[in-house]
């Protein structure tokens, strides 16, 4: 009797959650799997009808569509952002990481990109990026580029990517910087301290012995990454919309696209199906690098 | 004694001294360079928000450099985009949406982390495996799946639409599950002793000893949400007076783009609050919460 | 028996609160808040008076118009008048989303109130498909900041021809290094380019087919290459929102000119008081071929609305004359009915101030208002890969004639 009670308890505690999760989060991705084997557009939508089987005809077509091929590829592009960052943000972590002066307002300002909405990132870097703006005022100040040379970055098909792989890194070394940081302050200084004493340069310590020691965290925010960065869409939405020349098309911007301008609910879940897949390869292999690091580390 | 020691600290500043001096300085440098790179755009946006652009040859935020140093200073263009954007619609729309998925995201969190935190009962493993699995399943997709069941409960275009699904997450629950497990056993057996109901332990005993966390996750709930874009820009697709305020900003950029001065203004009223509660709550953030705001 | 009564009591109730029961309908403008909100909320109340029986709610929606458009037919959310232009109800018609107008409103009725060359920009498939509301000229007036030509040394009254333009243009930021004439060439929502074609009076279609691939059409787009090459025209004029970009240039003094609309005006007057008391209103220079270009905006009804009377009763009361002269009051548009052009009000009066004379000149020309050229079928898609060959061209990487010769062949396959 007690225990029917409590378990009651229990369940009921965690019935919102329950509910929640399995109807947002649980049931969209069982859904979608199915409705990538399915016909679904607006007009089924729209009248009420359930969603047609056919099959692999969405896979056919948004495999064989040039389009998602060079959605895929520029964002397999986007995976260069990810050691750049990892290797910043570590850096800088152990830059911060020193009892200086002053240290906590230079932690809390390379934090403050972190916080900033997408939307309003958007706004400032277009600034920054247009062809009299502030990038290309320093450039031309101190003579790098010339006046009549100069170019709009976002509007430029083989800068436009980068431009907004930068913004990625802008807004994400922050982040990655307070996650080595914890890393960073649970680990022994001694190895550090003797190296020190041995005459290594800082550099020389960094790689031989901050960054092995560091090594499963390391592995963990390049997943983080990695999966961010495969998924990047609302980058893409607010700054370019795919262009100049799909330059900037990225697999999920193929995905909303298909969803809300061709309105074709099935190909869009096809879509997604082949993101999700290079997602879970690409985490398979940062698995496999986990657990060889474990082995060699203990 | 002092006066002994005075020579000998006077000839320690050789080689080693200097070259520590140097390496501090030249430390700061590069701490400098990385803040300067981490918050141009804001300073640059903030000059642009406050230069007076009614001077007579008219100005440009592309004349370098006087547009990083406004000559002339001026609060005008906050007054003028607040009015004529009519920037309080889409504020009172930011805070109602944020709180409510604040106070929502604690509630739904904190229940539901003390069964699988304190309480033993059949499925829990599979329930906690469960919770752990939305991590990593493909959630690619889920906002069209999503956008439809709204249209289906009949909520699609309301504030219940947009807050509704952000409320349960994995990174709520085990960060107050996390909180539950630090609570010393012994306290619960006391108020079980006392006749206490369980419900009367997690009100009484649970949530006043996880303050700290839960102070933490609602700040970066609040955050998190105030800044959101891209799933009310969805779930309000059929209700534009609902827009928060980060939507509200894409909107304000393409109607006024002939008016930069207006937009800067408008991105610094956004900014503000995050900035005021990240300036308020620094520690939690710089704690390192794994999976909060991104990744 | 008391059975009975009792079912007639409550059915009598329950009609009585049915008659009390207030149509709601759904309004969809489009960048018109909160700018023109007074306005706009004026008219939803004088309908909401004469038509005490239904409410009307207004949403004003911007760059994502069309999306949310489908989205939220297909959601089942149907908003009753939406507020398109040319290339957006074409786009709205092929995929069968609206109601022919003539269906609501007899076409005797629409011919008496609006100028027919404008309902005939709405007229697709041989259907009539919008209520003709606000229009605009491409080629109303020129306006010019009189500072900047004084500096430049160039004069006015020089400027007859989009050549002559493009010339002052040059000579302007050569001179003075601020942009001259900021010519529209790409954007979101039609495709701009088409238009230097007409104005030249280089043929866009014959019989259906596109022909715009000629030496004489890849001269023209080659000029405006050379003159973006050159940065006498900014690269900008590529961005996503670049049609408000002379807006925003000129009112920081970084251009010359703006032709089309005396709308405009409203804004650099908002954003820029001195400059705009330094600018001047002349006729715009025009093209080879001598026409003149425009558009309108239409209010249009979805299958999908649940009142379409309603709708349509809403759609005429927005755009009739007497509502189109207020706007045009409010800012310079072009009423698109007959009798604007005999409003005393919007007549100029000798007035020096620059918005005065502009009204003045564009009020009455909205029977002259012509796009020049009707939507290809597929309308999205044609004009999205002409877009994208337009720019392929001002980035350099096709020429002009690859560019022209591959948006052609592209549009007569898709344009069927």
């Amino acid at each position: 009797m007690n225990r029917t009670r409590s378990y009651l308890t229990a369940y009921v505690m965690l019935l919102p959650a329950l509910l929640l999760m399995g109807i947002f989060t649980l049931y969209p991705v069982l859904y979608s799997v199915y409705l990538s084997f399915t016909q679904y557009t607006a007009l089924e939508l729209g009248a009420g009808k359930p969603p047609v089987w056919n099959g692999l005809e969405n896979f056919r077509v948004v495999f064989s569509d040039p389009l998602y091929q060079t959605g895929v590829l520029n964002s397999l592009k986007y995976l260069l952002v990810v050691p750049v960052l990892q290797l910043v943000s570590l850096s800088v972590a152990v830059l911060v990481n020193q009892k200086l002066a002053g240290i906590a307002f230079f932690r809390a300002g390379y934090y403050i990109p972190v916080i900033t909405s997408i939307s309003l990132a958007a706004v400032m870097w277009e600034w920054v990026y247009a062809k009299d703006g502030l990038i290309n005022a320093t450039l031309q100040a101190v003579g790098l580029l010339e006046r009549s040379s100069a170019f709009s970055w976002l509007l430029n098909e083989n800068t436009a990517l980068w431009a907004i792989m930068l913004v990625t890194f802008w807004q994400g070394f922050g982040y990655y910087m307070v996650l080595y940081l914890a890393g960073l302050q649970s680990i022994s200084t001694e190895l550090e301290e003797a190296a020190r004493l041995d005459g290594a340069s800082r550099v020389q310590i960094f790689w031989r012995i901050t960054v092995p020691l560091m090594r499963p965290t390391l592995l963990v925010c390049s997943l983080l990454s990695t999966l961010a960065a495969l998924r990047v869409l609302q980058e893409i939405m607010v700054f370019t919309g795919g262009g100049p020349l799909n330059s900037t098309y990225t697999a999920l911007f193929y995905v909303y696209s298909k969803a809300f301008q061709n309105f074709d609910y099935g190909q869009a879940a096809a879509a997604g199906m082949g993101v999700a897949l290079v997602g879970f390869l690409l985490s398979g292999l940062n698995f496999r690098l986990t657990r060889e690091n474990y082995r060699e580390g203990k | 004694m002092t006066v002994l020691e005075r020579p000998s600290q006077i000839r320690i500043p050789t080689r080693a001294r200097v070259l520590s001096t140097l390496s501090k300085v030249w430390t700061y440098v590069l701490l400098s360079v990385i803040l300067l790179f981490a918050v141009f755009p804001f300073l640059w946006t903030l000059a642009i928000s406050l230069t007076d652009k009614t001077v007579v040859s008219g100005v440009s935020i592309y004349d370098f450099p006087s547009s990083l140093f406004p000559s002339k200073l001026t609060l005008n263009n906050f007054v003028d985009i607040y009015q004529k954007f009519g920037l309080g619609k889409y504020i009172v729309n930011s805070i109602i949406i944020s709180s409510c998925t604040v106070v929502g995201t604690l509630l739904v969190a904190s229940l539901a982390a003390y069964p699988l935190a304190r309480l033993h009962f059949p499925f829990r493993n599979f329930i906690l495996a469960l919770i752990l699995a939305t991590l990593v399943l493909p959630s690619e997709t889920n906002f069209i799946v999503n956008i439809i069941t709204l249209r289906n409960l009949g909520i699609l275009g309301t504030y219940a639409g947009v807050v509704l699904p952000v409320l349960a997450t994995a990174f709520g629950i085990f960060v107050m599950r996390g909180a539950y497990l630090s609570i010393p056993e012994t306290l619960l057996e006391a108020a079980r002793i006392d006749g206490a109901t369980e419900l009367q332990i997690w009100w009484r005993v649970m949530l006043p000893l996880s303050v700290p966390s839960i102070t933490a996750l609602a700040i970066f709930t609040l955050v998190g949400s105030w800044n959101d874009y891209f799933w009310p820009s969805l779930a309000l697709i059929t209700n534009e007076n609902l827009h928060p305020l980060a939507v509200a900003m894409l909107k304000l950029k393409g109607q006024f783009n002939y008016d930069p001065f207006n937009v800067a203004a408008g991105a610094m009223i956004m900014m503000l609050p995050v900035l005021v509660v990240f300036l308020a709550a620094q520690r939690y953030f710089m704690r390192g919460l794994d999976g909060a705001v991104k990744g | 028996m008391l059975k009975k009564l009792a079912f007639v009591g409550l059915s009598l109730l329950a009609s009585s609160a049915f008659a009390q029961q207030k149509t709601q309908i759904e309004f969809w403008s489009w960048y018109l808040s909160p700018k023109f909100d007074d306005f706009i909320k004026g008219v939803i109340s004088d309908f909401e008076k004469a038509n005490p029986t239904i409410t009307v709610k207004w949403q004003d929606k911007g760059a994502t118009i069309e999306r949310d458009f489908q989205a939220t037919i297909a959601l089942g959310q149907a908003p009753d008048v939406v507020n398109f232009w040319n290339d957006s109800t074409a786009a709205a018609v092929q995929a069968n989303l609206l109601v022919p107008i003539t269906d609501l409103t007899p076409l005797a009725t629409l011919n008496k109130a609006y100028w027919p060359n404008v309902l005939n920009i709405f007229k697709i498939e041989g259907k009539y498909y919008g209520y003709p509301w606000y229009g605009y000229v491409d080629q109303g007036v020129m306006m010019y900041n009189t500072e900047l030509l004084r500096k430049a040394g160039v004069s006015v009254s020089k400027i007859k021809t989009l050549d002559d333009l493009i010339e002052a243009s040059k000579t302007v930021k050569a001179k003075t290094g601020s942009y001259g004439w900021l010519p529209p060439i790409k954007d979101p929502n039609g495709a701009s380019f088409l238009n230097w074609f007409y104005l030249d009076g280089l043929p866009i279609t014959q019989s259906g087919k596109a022909v715009f691939n000629s030496p004489a059409h890849a001269a023209v787009l080659q000029k405006y290459v050379d003159l973006m090459k050159a940065d006498v025209i900014p690269q900008d004029l590529l961005r996503k929102e670049a049609f408000q970009l002379t807006n925003e240039l000129y009112s920081q003094g970084k251009a010359t000119f703006i032709v089309g609309g005396p709308q405009s005006l409203t804004r650099v007057k908002d954003s820029n008081a001195d400059i705009y008391s330094k600018t001047k209103v002349v006729g715009a220079p025009l093209g080879k071929a001598k026409v003149q270009s425009g558009g309108a905006f239409s209010l249009v009804i979805p299958r999908a609305s649940k009142h379409p009377k309603e709708a349509a009763l809403f759609a005429q009361f927005m755009s009739n004359n007497t509502n189109q002269v207020k706007f045009a009051k409010v800012v310079p548009i072009v009423p698109t009915t007959k009798g604007a052009e005999r409003d005393a009000s919007l007549k100029a009066t000798g007035s020096k101030d620059p918005i005065a004379i502009a009204t003045g000149k564009v009020a009455g020309t909205g029977k002259l208002i012509n796009p020049g050229f009707a939507a290809p079928k597929n309308t999205d898609a044609v004009y999205k890969n002409f877009n994208d060959n337009i720019e392929a061209a001002f980035l350099g990487k096709k020429s002009a004639q690859q560019a022209l010769s591959d948006a052609v062949t592209f549009w007569n396959e898709n344009a069927k």
